[in-house]
């Protein structure tokens, strides 16, 4: 029955991708979203009924003499409950997606939906799968449906180059993947989940595997260094950016993390390396997202910084708080996300620089809301969802490290200003339009408001949740009481952007031209995206272009060209003794006679074979 | 005695012929020379006790073959010969140190030695039938299928001597 | 030296069928016109039978001559088709002399 969860989505992808064109893009994207549905009914139903972690053997895959590869799944407390969070948060953005895609109904739409099937069963792979195999199966899955999706709009080539950026990118981190799954098979000696668990102790040399195994996620989470992708992925169509860009593909790397918790935990340089990334991508994104003025890079942005912190919980040693931290941030990132995606659809894809916008408080109510849910959520404000998750992990690293807890602090600052600014910017003020934009379809409102309800209310959820995981977490009173910072941080920021771009109490452009400089250093993400492309990627090009003309023309095709003409030259002399005429036959068979009966005597009278 | 006087006799005819026939210029010189090899070589069965061997040599391939050479030289229209340009002087310079050399190696392997055998039943059989009683005895019961075989083969040679030679009235297009 | 001439030795027929062998190839490899080509082959052929009775002699076996008639028959039946192939080529070609056959040059 389990292995529903991980068929639905299967079966979706093969039926859209075998008939879509026949069924047409509306049943196409109905039966997308059925499976979704379909996928979180059972993974819930699974998990209530659910006694203890067990694990499910399919299919013996590759039998060797001390050990087997299986495809299986294992259920236990963590996986189930990701999965529950993962298939319902696809299913709401499976129904946005029906109606974000309906102005491209009639174009092959239904690929759209079967790369999306796609994806969710690589994710359901990821997450379910028993062995580090399955693991790698789902991530290179994710990967390549990531690479589909992205450059869905395959005519703009803006599109295609940030898919084939995101596809490179991930590759470089899934050869650190497979560099760590290799090395913690030599280690430990099998590849399966629970035998891991068991034989999880001290051996030298873990440091390097699981520092290897963490590079997979720096490439999948879009971490330092492995990051300028996750910008430019926003060219993909919104549900995309929602689903695998906020939500689920880039907390694939999170969940590897704490999944083979039992492992990282033995090697403390590894768990500062995941902390000190954290913890410096966490405060660049933020940075950088104060000056960016794309509706849904900011977005973009804000998940880097998320994910950053939830490293640097996982680093700390705190894996519980920092998977409930990706619980919620799922629901509100992705309520942003479609958010952005209704404000997008609602201006009929004109533009997507916010300050291209304004006003839209009176034309788009519902998104409105939903969006400032959000990024409320998002700013940590009580008692929204974001406050509870995130105050979590302060108070539990604050005990640990004040400095780190202080730098995530800084971090929510910023995050507070920047979204709220965003959020002001668009829905506040005044704004000059060509055509009236009109509020969403249900269609896209209504799982927007199932969204909100849960970033509003799934906060609570906190004391359940640890209990379930079998977590220490303090008492609701002491809790509040140690979150004071996070109150105050988060009310700071949004006070200090409403001053700037509600009540405009500084001009915001003659503050513009006073940090000008750093503004440019921000916006253009500390130069590391001019580095990758133009230096990294340029000079690659450029020396295998000076490779090709210097060794590939001159040395291999010479080596090869020689060889031939060689042979022909040395072919002609020889060909020559082939004149036709019968007596010279004649004549070369008289040789070849001659000499054969010499060899013979030789041979037999002369003894020349033995010796 | 009489047979090494006879042996050297007929050897010494056919080496000369030999000769004859690769130096001569006309071809249908080149044809009596080999008739009269063929003839010596018959004389050398006889006298080495190969009667039946002989008597088919002279009647296949004096009579038959020969002819028919000078036949073919006689009934097909040929060009003017030539009496210069019958050898390939070149090849010949050329050729001879080989065939030394393959003579230095068959001496090689005679001084060697060859192997002998010992019983005379042959011999026995030959004195009570006849040479050719006894080749038939052999040809008809252990080499039938050789036999059978050959002639085959000749009748396939026939055939296609006769579809080589006919001449084509038609045109196939 | 009359006496070792007078008997018979057991490899002279050995060495007359290798003398007519050499004059049989030389006159293959030395003549122009294909037909005295085939003529020496005659020759050749002819030597080998004597080699054959010659070793008839030797070993006290009768099987020598069986295939030296057979050889007879092989020489026969390849004279045939060789002046059938020399007719034809003539008619093709109105040359009898091996330098102006060269197809097979190359």
């Amino acid at each position: 029955m389990q292995s529903l969860i991980l068929l639905f989505p299967l079966l979706s992808f093969i039926t859209i991708g075998l008939f879509g064109r026949r069924i047409g893009d509306f049943a196409s994207g109905v039966i997308n979203a059925g499976a979704g549905i379909l996928s979180f009914i059972v993974a819930l139903i699974t998990m209530l009924s659910m006694k203890g972690p067990e694990d499910i053997v399919f299919y013996k895959f590759l039998p060797l003499s001390n050990t087997s590869v299986d495809i299986g799944i294992y259920i236990d407390k963590l996986s189930i409950s990701t999965t529950v969070t993962v298939t319902f948060v696809a299913s709401v953005i499976f129904v946005y997606a029906i109606g974000y895609m309906r102005y491209l109904f009639g174009n092959w739409t239904f690929k759209f939906f079967a790369y999306f099937s796609l994806f969710l069963f690589s994710m359901l792979l990821i997450l379910l799968g028993d062995s580090l195999i399955l693991m790698f199966f789902g991530w290179e899955g994710v990967g390549l449906a990531s690479y589909l999706l992205i450059g869905y709009f395959h005519e703009e080539k803006f599109a295609t180059k940030a898919s084939l950026e995101a596809f490179v990118m991930n590759r470089i981190g899934d050869w650190s993947f497979i560099l760590g799954i290799i090395y913690t098979f030599w280690l430990f000696g099998t590849l399966s989940l629970p035998k891991l668990f068991e034989n999880a102790s001290y051996v030298p040399g873990i440091t390097l595997a699981t520092l290897l195994l963490f590079g997979g996620a720096v490439g999948k989470s879009g971490q330092i260094p492995l990051h300028t992708w996750l910008p430019n992925a926003m060219a993909g169509p919104t549900p995309v950016s929602a689903l695998l860009h906020a939500a689920t593909m880039v907390a694939a790397g999170v969940y590897m993390v704490a999944r083979l918790y039992p492992i990282f935990s033995l090697s403390s340089t590894t768990l500062s390396y995941i902390t000190i990334t954290g913890v410096v991508t966490m405060l660049f994104a933020a940075l950088v997202a104060t000056v960016h003025d794309d509706i849904k890079k900011i977005i973009a942005f804000s998940t880097m910084s998320q994910l950053a912190i939830m490293f640097t919980a996982l680093g700390m040693g705190f894996p519980t708080a920092a998977m409930f931290h990706l619980t919620t941030h799922a629901f509100f990132k992705a309520l942003l996300f479609l958010a952005a995606g209704a404000v997008i659809t609602g201006l009929h894809h004109h533009t997507q620089n916010i300050f291209e916008m304004g006003g839209l408080k009176k034309y788009m109510p519902i998104t409105f809301g939903a969006f400032m849910i959000g990024a409320l959520a998002l700013s940590g404000f009580p008692p929204f969802a974001g406050y509870f998750s995130k105050d979590a992990i302060v108070s539990s690293i604050m005990d640990k490290n004040t400095l780190v807890a202080t730098l995530i602090l800084i971090a929510s600052l910023l995050t507070a200003y920047y979204i709220t600014r965003e959020a002001f910017v668009v829905f506040l003020g005044e704004g000059h339009y060509h055509e009236e934009p009109h509020e969403v379809e249900p269609v896209m409102s209504f799982p927007m408001l199932i969204l909100s309800f849960l970033s509003l209310m799934g906060g609570f959820l906190l004391w359940n949740y640890f209990s379930y995981m079998n977590s220490p977490i303090e008492a609701p009173s002491s809790f509040i009481a140690h979150s004071i910072y996070g109150i105050i941080v988060a009310i700071l920021g949004i006070s200090l952007s409403y001053l700037l771009y509600v009540k405009k109490f500084v001009d915001p452009n003659t503050l513009y031209e006073l940090f000008k400089p750093i503004h440019t250093l921000m916006k253009s993400q500390f130069y590391t995206e001019y580095i990758y492309h133009n230096i990294i990627a340029k000079g690659y090009l450029v020396i295998s272009r000076l490779v090709y003309k210097a060794v590939d023309r001159i040395i291999i095709d010479g080596f090869v060209n020689g060889v031939a003409s060689a042979t022909s030259n040395y072919g002609k002399p020889i060909s020559r003794l082939q004149n036709g005429k019968l007596n010279y036959y004649a004549l070369y068979m008289l040789y070849g006679v001659v000499f054969v009966f010499l060899l013979l005597i030789l041979i037999f009278k002369g003894g020349i074979l033995n010796g | 005695m009489l047979n090494q006087i006879a042996f050297y006799i007929f050897g010494g005819i056919s080496i000369i012929c030999g000769l004859g026939v690769v130096i001569a210029s006309n071809p249908i010189y080149v044809v009596l020379w080999l008739l009269g090899a063929l003839i010596a070589i018959s004389g050398i069965f006889f006298s080495a006790g190969a009667e039946l061997l002989g008597a088919l040599q002279l009647m296949v391939y004096v009579v038959a073959i020969a002819v028919f050479y000078i036949l073919i030289i006689t009934a097909v229209p040929w060009r003017k010969l030539h009496k210069n340009e019958q050898h390939n002087r070149l090849i010949g310079v050329t050729v001879l140190p080989f065939i030394a050399l393959l003579y230095v190696e068959a001496f090689i392997v005679g001084i060697s030695g060859v192997s002998i055998t010992k019983n005379k039943i042959i011999e026995a059989i030959i004195k009570n039938y006849g040479n050719a009683e006894t080749i038939g005895i052999k040809l008809f019961s252990t080499y039938f299928w050789a036999f059978e075989l050959m002639s085959v083969l000749l009748l396939i040679s026939m055939i296609g001597a006769i579809l080589l030679g006919r001449k084509e009235e038609k045109t196939y297009d | 030296m009359i006496e070792m001439l007078l008997t018979p030795h057991v490899e002279q027929y050995f060495i007359l069928a290798f003398i007519l062998l050499g004059i049989g190839l030389f006159g293959m490899m030395v003549r122009k016109n294909l037909i005295t080509i085939l003529m020496s082959l005659e020759l050749a052929l002819n030597s080998v039978n004597i080699a054959f009775v010659g070793i008839d002699k030797l070993n006290h076996l009768i099987e020598g001559e069986i295939f030296a008639l057979f050889t007879i028959a092989l020489a026969a039946a390849e004279a045939a088709v060789g002046l059938g192939i020399i007719i034809s080529l003539f008619r093709l070609r109105k040359a009898e002399n091996v330098n102006e056959i060269i197809d097979l040059k190359g």
